[in-house]
């Protein structure tokens, strides 16, 4: 499903991605743990197009084509999800109607009509149950007033909604209490399926325990210095990053 | 046709909005004036009369009468502190450099001038033409009136050099006194602060009762690269002066500059403070209260003109009006087309107690650029009815509550000025003039 | 209207000129280009106007003479040529229209290709239209259906001759012809306008609408409306305009007046769509407006505008809130783009005991154009307990626009409340990368964004006006950020 090879990544004068690999295949469930400023969240907005950054070598398969040729709106029409860390509000823009264009930009990708009002609200009721989402905060304005667990709500809400080929949580879990937590970890878990895969990015190993990945990575100066299991999570957790930076020196 | 590559700046001067009454109004004062005082250039002559005497159509002075200013003109009283009754230092416990001006002359007895390497600082008078910033070379000298007029007939003043990396000592106190009849005074500053240099002015105006006049002050300065300058200036004249100040302000990059405007007294007071942020990352904080009272007017004008990017400015001006004094402000906040990233506030607060004061606000944006964020808020209202009366139920005397929120109010902006003791008399007179209980003694 | 939803709106937005430039070819009965009293005096013998109306004319051209066109605005663009205009071009319609079938087929086709045709307009019930080709009315229906009511909805030479009156009394009472330049001109030589009237306690029961045009070639356009809302009565006018693309500039001076005496309200809301002028500026309407209305005993005057059209806009809707508990409004969204210029905004004088006024403005700049808001609130002595609020936003859309704000407020009473915001911002990258990831293109996104931006405004306009005000605003702004 995606392939990153050797990629390379700047900002301004900054290289922040140094040479990144990583497959993903359908259906896996991959985190990325890393200290802070090690490149996880450039990562994330790379991969969903963000413009500032600068893709200065490698490249990246999405389902066998060329993703950075793509504009950021075309990467999503593709079934590529990022979850913000910092989801941004649209003052005066209700959530219901900011959901239906996106969905109707993606039906007409698909060379579909648009969607009919009532199954559209049908299907907006039923991914709003996913994370608790209640009529109140769906129809107000885009995250606007929303606290911080209901701005990721929204974006687990967001994600159903679009339903992904590749979502891309960018520290999903920052900022959230344990029951919040719960919540966006059970969302996401209900949409795990053998054809959708997702990314995990975090600083902390407790998401893992609520969403259990198949593998996990080490980012270290924008490159990935190790790969495991799950058990990796909780070896980082407890022995912290110096370990394996000293490793990546040596 | 518009050239539409970059956005055109619309700053043009309107117009000229000449009044034929107020010319010859402003002429005949030109004469009299001409008569009383030796002029130091002849260089502003034509201005003086092109330039439209300032009357109610002129959009600068929309709200600021000047009909008191063409009054008669005496021969200025030459005449030291020490005659007038004049404390030298007006803040008790200030330990601070100082020049007296007593009815724009100098007063060399009652000054104490900083010796200190790096830095020059003497009598503008005293410093040969050749070496002062030149004189029209100020945007303001070219487009108002007043500012002309101050280029004209200004030959004293202070004179201060600050050298790279140099901070002085103490404080700068520069102390204006007016007195007598029909006095008009010139003052000219002209102020240069070197790159990482520092200084801490203090500006301190007073009148003695009776007096009658015109004071007319123009500071120039211009800050170095992270240089910093802090003005605490302070406006307080018994009797009836019209007192106008201009402040041309200049930053190079990552300099800041701190100026307080506070005036506690005042017949008619206008205070004129332009900023121009040239270099990136400069930073301004513009601050002022004023509180009228009886029949005083006070107005202040700020430009603050971002031609830099990332640079920052911040404006806060408060404003109690008593009696039937009438208060105006008028912000601009002017973002040149490069000045991108720029951000910008400005706030003014006012209340009015009186139902016969009025006040006339006019915060502006102008903005060329459009990565900026800048938000201007202004408000006018009275005091807090619910806050008085839960005092007054608590056992708080009226006046004592009243004093409590005057200090609730002013206090934001008081507790920035640079100067400690300058503070504590601000705070002093005011309740002075008001006839405040020393507020402080009740909740310290 | 066909309307299904937001998104077919959206989706109109990509590829469009300015659709409504079409010139329809009427005959005209033009008056040589000119200012002059024997014009004047032509104009009034024309409209076979009753003597007082001329005098009154006359005493404004006099009065103008003596004017200068304002210097305040911040705007920048040559000043029309008074005596290249022509003050007088009524379409050749020999009598007096009964029903919508004598109108002339031309002109018909030109309604239907503004998208309203009278028989959709006659269908879609509750809207009126007093349908203003250049200067004269040339059809109004419903008419009947007002009458009943007591509603008189007609044109302002109409009014003349049958309620002169009510005319009479009211006319120039909100806007004296001294008032400014501008208002003076249009007091000496305006041609016809809307004349409407609510007696004691009626509720208009559909929203009263005006379609504007400029048609004849340097014909510059001179509307005169007066709205009387009689005691305890309600109507919500609606006034909407496109232009037809011109090379030259084409002024426009219309004067809005309206009385709402005690207890009453009017709702009037404007979409203003004049030639803008091409991308350049070349061309594009001059939209000197005064618009003011006064505020009796308990009574409240709206205003709600969408601007984005004209190439250079003057106009300043206010309300004088003479009587006590007053209520006075203005909403507006203000677009400009290219080359245009918009100095707007409004006044509230509040003179009346506990008198409330709300201003809303949201002017939007894109291209290298310019947008000023620029408002006065005044509270008098006489004012005791009145309140203002003001919120004033900027959107820049590109680093040659100018967004500016010149608000003046004045109080000489120590019980008044008024506080004034404004905020200046860049439109958000990230708001716009949000939209972007969720699969919405650039286009869309940014109308998104501005319809969300703009939204205060829009919701008070009646629903058909908040339609067509959305996909104004998308046309508006298309193309404008790289």
């Amino acid at each position: 499903m995606l392939k990153i090879k050797e990629l390379q990544a700047s900002i301004g004068e900054a290289q922040i991605l140094k040479g990144l690999n990583l497959t993903i295949n359908p259906g896996e469930v991959h985190a990325i743990m890393g200290p802070n400023g090690s490149g996880k969240s450039t990562l994330a907005s790379v991969l969903a197009g963000r413009e500032d950054y600068e893709v200065n070598g490698g490249g990246v398969q999405f389902n066998g084509e060329d993703l950075l040729e793509m504009d950021a709106t075309e990467r999503a029409r593709s079934g590529l999800f990022l979850a913000f860390q910092y989801p941004v509000e649209i003052p005066g823009v209700s959530n219901i109607n900011f959901m239906r264009a996106a969905v109707n930009g993606k039906r007409e990708h698909q060379g579909l009509e648009p969607i009919k009002g009532k199954e559209f609200l049908d299907m907006v009721k039923e991914k709003a149950k996913l994370v608790e989402l209640d009529g109140r905060l769906r129809n107000r304005s885009v995250n606007e007033g929303f606290s911080g667990g209901e701005k990721k709500r929204n974006e687990i809400f967001q994600m159903a909604m679009l339903e992904p080929n590749l979502a891309i949580l960018d520290e999903t879990d920052s900022g959230l209490d344990i029951d919040a937590l719960r919540i966006v970890s059970e969302g996401v878990n209900a949409m795990r399926s053998p054809e959708r895969s997702f990314l995990v990015i975090t600083h902390y190993q407790r998401l893992l325990e609520y969403i259990v990945p198949d593998f996990v990575h080490v980012l270290v100066d924008g490159r990935i210095v190790r790969s495991g299991g799950k058990e990796l999570a909780l070896e980082l957790e407890e022995k912290g990053y110096d370990w394996i930076k000293e490793d990546a020196v040596a | 046709m518009r050239d539409l590559s970059k956005p055109q700046v619309m700053d043009r001067p309107r117009k000229s909005t000449q009044n034929s009454k107020a010319q010859e109004a402003g002429r005949k004062w030109v004469e009299q004036l001409e008569k009383q005082l030796e002029a130091a250039t002849s260089q502003f002559d034509e201005a003086l009369a092109t330039l439209p005497v300032p009357h109610r159509r002129v959009e600068r002075w929309k709200y600021t009468p000047v009909n008191g200013w063409w009054r008669a003109i005496g021969k200025r009283a030459q005449i030291t502190a020490k005659q007038a009754g004049c404390e030298p230092c007006p803040i008790p416990g200030l330990d601070a450099y100082r020049l007296v001006f007593v009815n724009g002359e100098f007063d060399a007895e009652a000054s104490d001038l900083p010796v200190y390497p790096g830095i020059v600082c003497s009598p503008l008078s005293l410093v040969p033409q050749t070496d002062q910033a030149p004189r029209g070379s100020n945007s303001l000298e070219q487009e108002d009136w007043f500012a002309a007029l101050n280029g004209k007939f200004a030959k004293e003043g202070l004179f201060l050099r600050i050298g790279d990396g140099i901070s002085l000592d103490r404080p700068l106190l520069v102390h204006h006194h007016s007195t007598g009849e029909g006095c008009a005074a010139f003052l000219r500053h002209d102020i240069e602060i070197g790159v990482n240099a520092e200084i801490k002015l203090i500006h301190w105006s007073t009148a003695s009762q009776p007096s009658r006049g015109v004071v007319n002050i123009s500071t120039k300065a211009t800050v170095g690269s992270n240089g910093r300058f802090q003005l605490d200036k302070v406006q307080d004249e018994e009797g009836h002066i019209q007192h106008m100040a201009f402040e041309e302000i200049q930053q190079a990059q990552d300099s800041r500059v701190d100026v307080y405007t506070m005036t506690i007294r005042g017949q008619w007071v206008r205070n004129d403070a332009s900023f121009r942020l040239d270099g990136k990352g400069a930073h301004a904080e513009l601050n002022g209260i004023y509180l009228p009272d009886n029949t005083e007017f006070v107005d202040n004008h700020t430009t603050v003109d971002h031609r830099a990017a990332h640079c920052t400015s911040s404006e806060h001006y408060k404003g109690i009006l008593y009696g039937k004094s009438t208060g105006v402000f008028n912000g601009k906040v002017f973002v040149r087309p490069d000045a991108q990233q720029t951000n910008a506030y400005q706030q003014n607060a006012n209340i009015l107690v009186s139902d016969q004061a009025t006040m006339n606000a006019k915060p502006e944006l102008e903005i060329y650029a459009d990565d900026v964020k800048c938000s201007h808020g202004c408000t006018i209202g009275q005091f807090d009815e619910e806050a008085l009366f839960y005092a007054q139920s608590r056992g708080v005397g009226v006046d004592a509550a009243k004093a409590m929120l005057v200090h609730a109010f002013i206090d934001e902006i008081l507790d920035g000025v640079a100067v400690h003791e300058v503070r504590l008399e601000v705070n002093h007179r005011l309740a002075e003039k008001h006839q405040w209980t020393e507020w402080s003694d009740h909740l310290e | 209207m066909a309307y299904d939803g937001k998104d077919k709106v959206l989706e109109e937005v990509t590829g469009k000129a300015y659709e409504f430039g079409f010139t329809t070819e009427i005959e005209s009965d033009k008056a040589p280009a000119g200012l002059s009293e024997d014009i004047i005096r032509l104009i009034s013998a024309k409209k076979e106007e009753p003597d007082w109306l001329l005098q009154w004319r006359l005493e404004a051209f006099a009065v103008w003479q003596t004017m200068e066109e304002p210097d305040w605005p911040h705007l920048n663009y040559e000043k029309p040529d008074y005596q290249a205009i022509s003050y007088y071009a009524a379409p050749k319609q020999k009598k007096q229209l009964n029903s919508l079938d004598e109108v002339d087929p031309e002109l018909r086709r030109t309604m239907d290709k503004l998208g309203i045709s009278m028989e959709e307009q006659k269908r879609l019930s509750g809207v009126a239209v007093d349908f203003v080709m250049d200067s004269v009315s040339v059809a109004t229906s419903f008419k009947d259906k007002l009458a009943e009511l007591g509603i008189i909805f007609c044109s302002m030479s109409e009014a003349v001759k049958e309620h002169p009156e009510l005319v009479r009394r009211h006319l120039g009472t909100v806007v004296p012809t001294r008032d400014n330049f501008f208002s003076a001109l249009n007091s000496a030589v305006f041609t016809d306008g809307s004349f409407c009237y609510i007696p004691k306690g009626v509720r208009c029961p559909m929203e009263l609408s005006t379609y504007f045009r400029i048609n004849e070639s340097g014909t510059g356009q001179f509307e005169r409306t007066l709205v009387v809302a009689d005691e305890g009565s309600y109507v919500s006018y609606l006034e909407g305009c496109t232009a037809p693309q011109r090379d030259e500039n084409q002024l426009h001076a219309a004067v809005v007046e309206l009385v709402a005496l005690d207890e009453a309200e009017i709702k009037y809301s404007t979409v203003q769509n004049w030639y803008p002028g091409d991308a350049e500026g070349k061309g594009g309407v001059y939209n000197f407006v005064t618009k003011r209305g006064i505020c009796h005993r308990r009574s409240k005057i709206s205003w709600t505008q969408v601007e984005t059209g004209s190439a250079v806009t003057w106009k300043y809707p206010s309300c004088i809130l003479k009587g006590d508990h007053s209520v006075g409004e203005f909403y507006s969204v203000a677009v400009t783009n290219n080359a245009q210029q918009a100095d707007t905004g409004t006044k509230m004088i509040h003179l009346g005991k506990h008198t409330h006024s709300t201003i809303i403005s949201k002017g939007i700049s894109a291209g290298n154009s310019h947008n000023s808001y620029r408002g006065l609130v005044q509270i008098m002595p006489s004012a005791s307990n009145a309140r203002n609020f003001s919120q004033c936003d900027s959107l820049l859309m590109t680093d040659t626009s100018g967004a500016h704000t010149f608000p003046y407020i004045e109080v000489k009473n120590p019980t008044a409340q008024v506080e004034h915001e404004a905020t200046t911002s860049k439109i958000g990258e990230d708001q716009l990368f949000y939209c972007l990831q969720r699969g919405i293109d650039a286009e869309q996104a940014i109308s998104l964004i501005v319809n969300g931006y703009a939204k205060e405004v829009l919701n008070q306009l009646p629903m058909e006006f908040a339609v067509e005000a959305q996909k104004l605003l998308s046309i508006s702004l298309e193309g404008s950020v790289g």
